[in-house]
């Protein structure tokens, strides 16, 4: 019998990254936002850039939507924000339905890519602008504004405009400008990407602390699987208006369930392979494999292991033959590029805990062995 | 250097018509309103004198003192009031338009521009003509109304500062709404979204966001009214009846029957150096939309 | 409000543009309308379509003279105008140069000065040196204006083109005229041939200019008309400006469809 994935429960205890460190378990607590069989049409019909999409966001939950563009993940956060209007489906905040409201009226604030700063107005005027659309006293607004600057630490700088600042400080304004309103929801729209390398490892780490501070729901829109997988208490992989798949990021990296997430998230090695036993598959060469899992019903599979995880090895001291294509050196890490079949390729990646030269030669005949419980089982 | 000679080669004959035929010319009728007038029209070209520029202020009594003259700053004071008039009803006016238009579909978008500026690229008499039309005795506009009841006494309207006030606005129009609609349509969507975000509803949006922002254009869309405006002659001749003189009117006068070419100059030239401190202030006000009018 | 897009709807805007849109065209479609009234046009009262008041113009001597030189200044001036232009604006939209401001500030003077000071300038300006009144002052004066009228739609499809192209023709061993010829030329002539018709519309639509630099026996037609008017409402004026309208509107479209055609 298949074995599924695993349940809620099993899901709280793997949490991975910055996000684990002493933090309530997301299980517990209200849903946040509740997303119902989503469909999102452009072009008159022609273009579907959400295709019946569901999806459940629980409360203060760092939660994030990855997936290369054109996947409907900018279009999914436009919607909960409210500049694009569903065509079917319903989304609810906190319980509360958002159907018809405009997006003055929704307990959810944007942090743009662009980030949008208003330009023609201060630091402080930037951030007490919500508050002043709420109609807040005078005192309260100072103090928040105050409160704000400092959370996001631009103490000093509230009398410059933005085009006085950097990149990374308009980011900030951005930030607290949003989170002035005390926002029960906060969306984040690939707001990391025109930021320098330096900047954005920074920069991750400071909305990871932001987060636990304010203690509301982060809904996080990227492309990039590192960022992805660094900040996320649960990612749902985006493709062609779908979620391919939804969990934590260690199940998304070591148990994907579909072959794009699989090739999507990190390096993956991928073969084709014919059942043969319940957990036994025969790849093209007629070598079998073991595997850890049965994987989903059907006798046409893919095996997925990750480069880390595949085995180099002398000749003949593994089940598969093959020879060095290439190796290339990257700091950290050696990746070997094998050849084992004409058009099939294996990466071995492997730490340089020896200090950099490398086992094996270019052209060198080597072989390779697959873990059992490094090889995923997936239909495409 | 090829290509700095090459540049220069290409600019050449540019610079040469715009320089020899306008800017040479404004120079001379800068020295020319400096000049001592003519007996007969035209300009004493040896005698200098500040009498053109005197002339504003003071008229020369019998025993030759300088008693103060107020007719010409009546003038320069009604040209100024219907020119400021003019240039903020087409304000009022041009804005919801362009606001319209700014926010449709592209492809519209181009139609629409096209569409408004037709008008301005008819004759300006064309123009003129037609409101007196519309808005003589006996007109189309006071047939329409006697015929419907709402008035029953001839309108009187053509050869007031009404009817000259219409006739500018009209035709001052696409000069108001171009700017504004091209300072909108450059907008960052993104920045009224965040504002709607952010708790604004449309009215505060507007207010907050798109008004300030747009100021290039409304400023630029206003000197492009207001001055030429001052130098407008033909509608206040044809729609005013020319019985309230403007600015316009009085230059055209100095080379027609009054023959006071220097005081036509000094007019003409004070006329010019307003627009280029316009201009000059909106350039530097807007630095960073170097050189363009939004 | 129920839809994302009404979020861009200002209330009260669609029937303010409409309404703008009735008040700039209602005047032009009366006056077209009446031209064709078989009465005494002027009074608004319709007896019937005609185009007595067409024949009536083409009798007049005198008009048809001056759609004459209209048409016969209005074609020297585009002509040297659009090419001038040309060179200009090949000039401007290369890399950036010192004085490019300036530069660029000179070419739309014409259409920054208020008509009557430009006007009263260039008539100056003739006097002093001697220039007779007449045709070859008619066509400097308004050679002067098309430059930039002309400039602006060839500089816009300039600024377009893909920097590339020039220089992938240099790296194809062409000299600059080769270049210019086989691949810059071809490239903007829909612009080349807007900004030449905008130039053409301008110049046989000027008025005030044309007032004070037309001589005796050389008005133009709009200087012409502005007599006539002066002197009362004749209904021939309705049926020379209906041409007029007719002439500036065709020309316009065309240049309105070239550009939708090549964008």
């Amino acid at each position: 019998m298949p074995r599924v994935a695993m349940s809620e429960g099993d899901l709280a205890q793997t949490s991975s990254g910055v996000a684990g460190e002493g933090r309530a378990s997301p299980a517990e607590g209200e849903i946040a936002v509740d997303c119902r069989k989503l469909v999102k049409r452009f072009a008159g019909g022609s273009v579907v850039a959400l295709d019946g999409v569901s999806l459940t966001i629980r409360a203060n939950e760092f939660f994030t939507l990855l997936g290369p563009s054109g996947c409907g993940k900018t279009t999914l956060l436009r919607l909960i924000a409210g500049f694009e209007t569903q065509d079917e489906g319903s989304i609810l905040v906190h319980g509360q339905s958002l159907d018809g409201l405009p997006p003055f009226r929704r307990p959810v604030n944007t942090v743009f890519q662009s980030y949008a700063v208003f330009p023609h107005m201060s630091v402080e005027e930037n951030i007490a602008f919500g508050l002043q659309m709420q109609r807040r006293s005078r005192a309260h607004i100072a103090s928040r504004v105050k409160e704000m600057l400092a959370l996001v630490r631009l103490e000093g700088l509230e009398k410059r405009k933005p085009a006085q600042l950097s990149g990374g400080q308009q980011q900030r304004v951005a930030l607290a400008r949003a989170l002035a309103t005390e926002p029960r929801v906060l969306l984040l729209d690939e707001p990391l990407s025109a930021l320098d390398q330096k900047l954005r490892a920074g920069m991750q780490l400071e909305l990871k602390r932001l987060q636990n501070e304010v203690g509301i729901t982060f809904i996080f829109v990227t492309h990039d699987q590192h960022e992805a997988l660094t900040m996320s208490d649960r990612i749902a992989v985006m493709n062609a208006g779908k979620i391919l798949q939804l969990g934590t990021p260690a199940e998304i990296y070591e148990r994907p369930t579909a072959r794009f997430v699989a090739d999507f998230i990190g390096d993956t090695n991928l073969i084709e392979a014919r059942r043969v036993g319940p957990a036994r598959f025969r790849i093209l060469s007629g070598v079998e494999i073991e595997a850890d899992e049965a994987g989903p019903v059907g006798d046409e599979v893919i095996l997925a292991v990750r480069p880390e995880r595949t085995v180099l090895a002398a000749p003949g001291q593994g089940p598969l033959a093959g020879t060095i294509e290439q190796i290339v050196y990257e700091g950290t890490d050696t990746t070997y590029h094998v050849r084992l079949a004409p058009g099939v390729r294996f990466r071995v990646c492997e730490q340089n805990r020896g200090g950099g030269s490398p086992r094996f030669r270019q052209g060198e005949a080597v072989s390779l062995a697959l873990p059992a419980n490094a090889v995923r089982v997936l239909v495409e | 250097m090829s290509n700095a000679r090459q540049r220069a080669g290409l600019l050449a004959p540019s610079m040469a018509v715009i320089g020899v035929l306008l800017v040479l010319p404004l120079g001379l009728m800068a020295f020319v309103s400096t000049l001592e007038r003519g007996p007969d029209g035209g300009v004493i070209w040896s005698r200098h004198t500040l009498d053109a520029y005197l002339q504003f202020l003071f008229e020369r009594d019998l025993l030759d003192n300088l008693v103060l003259n107020t007719d010409y700053l009546q003038i320069f004071a009604r040209s100024i009031g219907l020119a400021a008039t003019t240039a903020v009803l087409t304000l009022a006016i041009a804005f919801p338009i362009a606001l319209w238009m700014a926010f449709q579909p592209p492809h519209r978008r181009t139609l629409l521009l096209f569409v408004v500026t037709v008008p301005f690229w008819t004759n300006l008499l064309v123009r003129n003509y037609a409101w007196i039309l519309l808005l003589r005795n006996g007109g189309v506009i006071d047939r329409l109304l006697q015929a419907t009841g709402l008035t029953h006494e001839p309108l009187n309207v053509l050869y007031s500062p009404l009817a000259t006030g219409i006739g500018l606005v009209y035709s001052f129009l696409p000069f108001m709404i171009l700017p504004i609609y091209v300072s909108l349509e450059k907008l960052d969507r993104r920045l009224i979204e965040a504002a709607f975000d952010l708790g604004a509803d449309r009215w505060h949006a507007l207010i907050r966001i798109i008004l300030p922002l747009s100021m290039p254009g409304i400023v630029g869309g206003l000197i492009l009214v207001f001055v030429p405006c001052l130098g407008a002659f033909v509608t206040p001749a044809l729609l005013g009846g020319g019985k309230s003189l403007m600015i316009g009117s009085l230059i055209q006068l100095q080379f027609g029957q009054s023959r006071n070419w220097p005081f036509g100059a000094a007019l003409a030239f004070v006329l010019l150096a307003l627009i280029l401190c316009a201009l000059l202030f909106h350039a530097l006000r807007y630095r960073r939309l170097a050189g363009r009018l939004v | 409000m129920t839809r994302a897009g009404d979020l861009w709807r200002f209330p009260g805007t669609r029937a303010a543009a409409f309404a703008v849109l009735a008040y700039l065209y209602l005047p032009i479609v009366v006056l077209v309308v009446l031209s064709f009234n078989a009465s005494d046009s002027s009074l608004a009262r319709w007896e019937g379509f005609s185009t007595h008041w067409y024949a009536v113009a083409a009798a007049d001597g005198n008009m048809v003279h001056s759609i004459e030189i209209s048409l016969t200044v209005a074609c020297v001036a585009t002509l040297v105008g659009t090419i001038v232009a040309t060179l200009a604006a090949l000039a401007t939209s290369r890399t950036r140069f010192r004085g490019q401001i300036a530069v660029e500030a000179l070419i739309g003077l014409p259409l920054v000065v208020p008509d009557i000071v430009a006007a009263i300038a260039i008539l100056l300006f003739f006097v002093m040196v001697g220039i007779q009144l007449g045709l070859l002052s008619l066509v400097l004066a308004h050679t002067v204006f098309t430059i930039p009228i002309a400039y602006l739609p060839i500089r816009a499809r300039l600024a377009g083109l893909d920097p590339a192209l020039a220089e992938a023709a240099a790296d194809l061993y062409a000299n600059p005229w080769q270049s210019l010829r086989r691949i810059i030329l071809p490239l903007i002539w829909p612009g080349i041939l807007s900004g030449a018709m905008l130039a053409f519309i301008g110049s046989l639509g000027d008025v005030v200019v044309s007032y004070f630099i037309s001589g005796p026996g050389s008005t133009t037609l709009p200087v012409y008309v502005f007599s006539m008017v002066r002197m009362g409402v004749t209904p021939t004026v309705n049926a020379v400006s209906t041409l007029l309208i007719a002439a500036s509107a065709s020309l316009l479209t065309l240049s309105y469809l070239l550009g939708r055609r090549f964008n």
